[in-house]
């Protein structure tokens, strides 16, 4: 039954995503939902996709599904999430031609961006919730380390892998010490 | 006949097969997104075999990106598919999937005695407060030309606000938002 379920979510994610961090609200979603996953779960596995190889929703199903269900349950994830690649794109592949720049495929991607920014957006202000202020109250090695960050990503352009290395010694100094 | 049909057999799981072993060999290295494995990509097909034009493999990523699911595999199978026919695109599939599903299982599987380590712990609590930055900045830098458009600008904010303050799921959303698109042309073309 499990194994159906975590199939069916991962369907679900597929066909509504569309590439990269719009994954994260779907994810997040149904797996809070099921209680497949934490937050803090969801954020560390996002930490982890971005510093080893393979795309958010690979990484994300692989992990849920072993978690929930041992290695079928992960073969049920990894199955859903590929579902679209293996039935839609499949189809585009076989008539590459008329789907390359459609119309339709343009307008409906006009309306689907914003709505994917918006979620995330929605997604950054609840984990912004749980990792900065946890049980309510501020934490200031977090928000310290946030900020920081976001400096290094914004203004000075560093890469993400460079950012998690230095967060991670940041938190070790910061939490482990005390 | 019987011989031709074999030999095509015999090229198209060959061809299955270089694709499995390529797109493996690339799912090793894409870290960062999906943009690394299009160098990659580029680099092996465009410039060294050339069996495949640049133009060609930006078309590929244009309506990778524009269809549902994982930009990534979907670009595998448009062009496994253009190189060893629908075998060849599942091969591909296959294969730009395969290593990151051996290294996340070997993760997940020392995930929970990680967790409990008390410098991992510390480390990852570190970690999570980096995750925030990262996810917005690509949200911004998805954005930049959506918030261009007065139309974006619109749609944006009234999803975000129906997100904060309604219980309507995610996946719901994305899937209003479709239909919405294609009632928006019927009536676009109707007047």
């Amino acid at each position: 039954m499990v194994m159906v379920q975590l199939f069916l979510s991962f369907v679900k994610i597929g066909f509504t995503s569309f590439g990269g961090m719009s994954m994260v609200p779907l994810i997040l979603e149904e797996m809070e939902k099921h209680r497949w996953m934490t937050a803090e779960d969801l954020s560390n596995l996002i930490a982890i996709a971005e510093m080893t190889p393979g795309p958010l929703g690979i990484n994300c199903a692989t992990f849920a599904g072993l978690q929930t269900a041992g290695t079928i349950g992960a073969l049920a994830a990894v199955s859903g999430v590929l579902t679209p690649a293996f039935t839609l794109t499949l189809a585009a592949a076989v008539c590459f031609n008329r789907f390359h720049q459609n119309p339709v495929l343009t307008d409906i991607l006009s309306v689907i961006k914003p709505i994917c920014i918006a979620l995330i957006l929605g997604v950054v202000i609840s984990l912004s919730m749980e990792n900065y202020f946890p049980e309510g109250t501020p934490d200031a090695a977090a928000l310290l380390i946030g900020g920081a960050m976001l400096y290094l990503i914004e203004v000075r352009k560093w890469k993400v892998p460079q950012v998690i290395g230095i967060s991670a010694l940041l938190g070790i100094v910061l939490y482990g010490l005390s | 006949m019987k011989i031709k049909k074999r030999a095509a057999a015999e090229k198209s799981i060959f061809r299955g097969l270089a694709l499995f072993c390529f797109f493996t060999r690339i799912g090793c290295f894409t870290f960062g997104g999906g943009w690394s494995i299009l160098a990659q990509m580029e680099q092996e097909f465009v410039d060294r075999k050339k069996i495949l034009t640049k133009e060609e493999l930006l078309d590929m990523v244009a309506v990778g990106r524009s269809l549902p699911g994982i930009m990534i595999t979907n670009i595998s199978m448009l062009f496994g598919y253009r190189y060893g026919g629908w075998f060849g695109g599942i091969c591909a599939v296959f294969g730009i999937t395969f290593p990151a599903v051996v290294i996340l299982s070997v993760i997940t599987m020392f995930y929970a005695a990680l967790k409990d380590n008390p410098w991992m712990h510390a480390a990852l609590h570190g970690i999570r407060a980096a995750v925030v930055p990262i996810i917005g900045s690509a949200a911004l830098s998805l954005g930049k030309e959506i918030f261009k458009t007065r139309k974006g600008c619109v749609i944006c904010a009234a999803a975000f606000l129906v997100c904060q303050f309604t219980d309507i799921g995610n996946i719901a959303m994305v899937a209003a938002g479709i239909l919405l698109a294609l009632v928006w042309r019927r009536v676009k073309n109707i007047w």
